[in-house]
């Protein structure tokens, strides 16, 4: 298993992690359109991070039969995450397709967020 | 990381009534701004009818380049210039529409050379053929681009 862990606190930052998650996909054997789908999350993510909470990290697992990425932050936390996921959740800088979106990208998603504390999200791509 | 030299002829040329904008790979938010800016630039110094974004270089395209894509054909319309969208890859084109991120009013067409056969028609073409769809302008929200490559927004 290859495991990669990117610090994010910037946009430069989520251009490398997105980058480096598309190669990893492609190298576990993913479709181009897949791998793409996963560079994606790994962006809309990095974007939540950086914009919410300031700086995080995004850790990239290539497993034999599955690609997991898990954002983490010990930002604001996200105040209804069910909103969020429902989509057309959108503050002042719009993130409303960010997290709903990422979710119909991906086979499993999940949120924990407590606020105050920080949010993580793991998400999951099968090799089909 | 390097920036990305987006004065370089390469990126933004003019052809007949038609600027040519060959969209680089991996830009931050600061650079997709900077290109936003310098098309408006040339599309005023050129007196430009058509903007083609070319996007055949680009493999990762999230919320943020489609908002950029709406924002720029909106300030273009205002200087009276249509935008036009070509080279979207097959697998980015994939990935769009499953975000849930389509194009309205942003016409799309394959390569270089319907934009051509488009702009010198001077009409739009069969918008059943040309268009990509509809994007939720409310849950994108659009106006909010510039905010994001204002002092805050990293700096590269």
């Amino acid at each position: 298993m290859e495991e990669r862990r990117f610090p994010i606190s910037n946009i430069v930052d989520v251009v490398r992690a997105r980058r480096s998650g598309l190669e990893m996909a492609l190298k576990m054997g993913f479709h181009q359109a897949e791998a793409n789908k996963v560079a994606v999350v790994i962006s809309e993510l990095g974007r939540n991070i950086e914009q919410y909470a300031g700086s995080g990290t995004i850790t990239v697992l290539a497993h034999d039969k599955y690609i997991e990425i898990i954002a983490e932050d010990e930002g604001p936390g996200i105040p209804d995450v069910e909103r969020v996921l429902a989509g057309g959740y959108t503050t002042s800088r719009g993130m409303g397709l960010g997290i709903s979106g990422s979710r119909r990208l991906m086979d499993e998603f999940e949120i924990r967020s407590v606020v105050g504390k920080g949010t993580r999200i793991r998400a999951v791509k099968r090799l089909c | 990381m390097e920036e990305t030299d987006l004065t370089e002829t390469s990126t933004i040329q003019k052809l007949e009534n038609m600027l040519l904008v060959a969209v680089p790979r991996d830009l931050t938010d600061s650079e997709v701004l900077r290109l936003r800016r310098q098309v408006l630039q040339e599309i005023r110094r050129y007196r430009s009818r058509w903007v083609l974004l070319d996007f055949s270089r680009v493999d990762i395209c999230d919320s943020f380049f489609g908002r950029f894509i709406q924002s720029t054909a909106r300030m273009a319309g205002l200087m009276g210039a249509r935008v036009v969208v070509s080279g979207l890859q097959d697998a980015v084109i994939e990935t769009m529409v499953e975000l849930g991120m389509t194009l309205p009013n942003i016409h799309a067409v394959l390569d270089l050379d319907d934009a051509l056969a488009l702009s010198r028609s001077g009409q739009w073409g069969d918008e059943s053929v040309y268009a990509v769809g509809t994007i939720d302008a409310e849950a994108l929200d659009w106006q909010d681009l510039p905010d994001a490559a204002l002092p805050g927004a990293a700096e590269v």
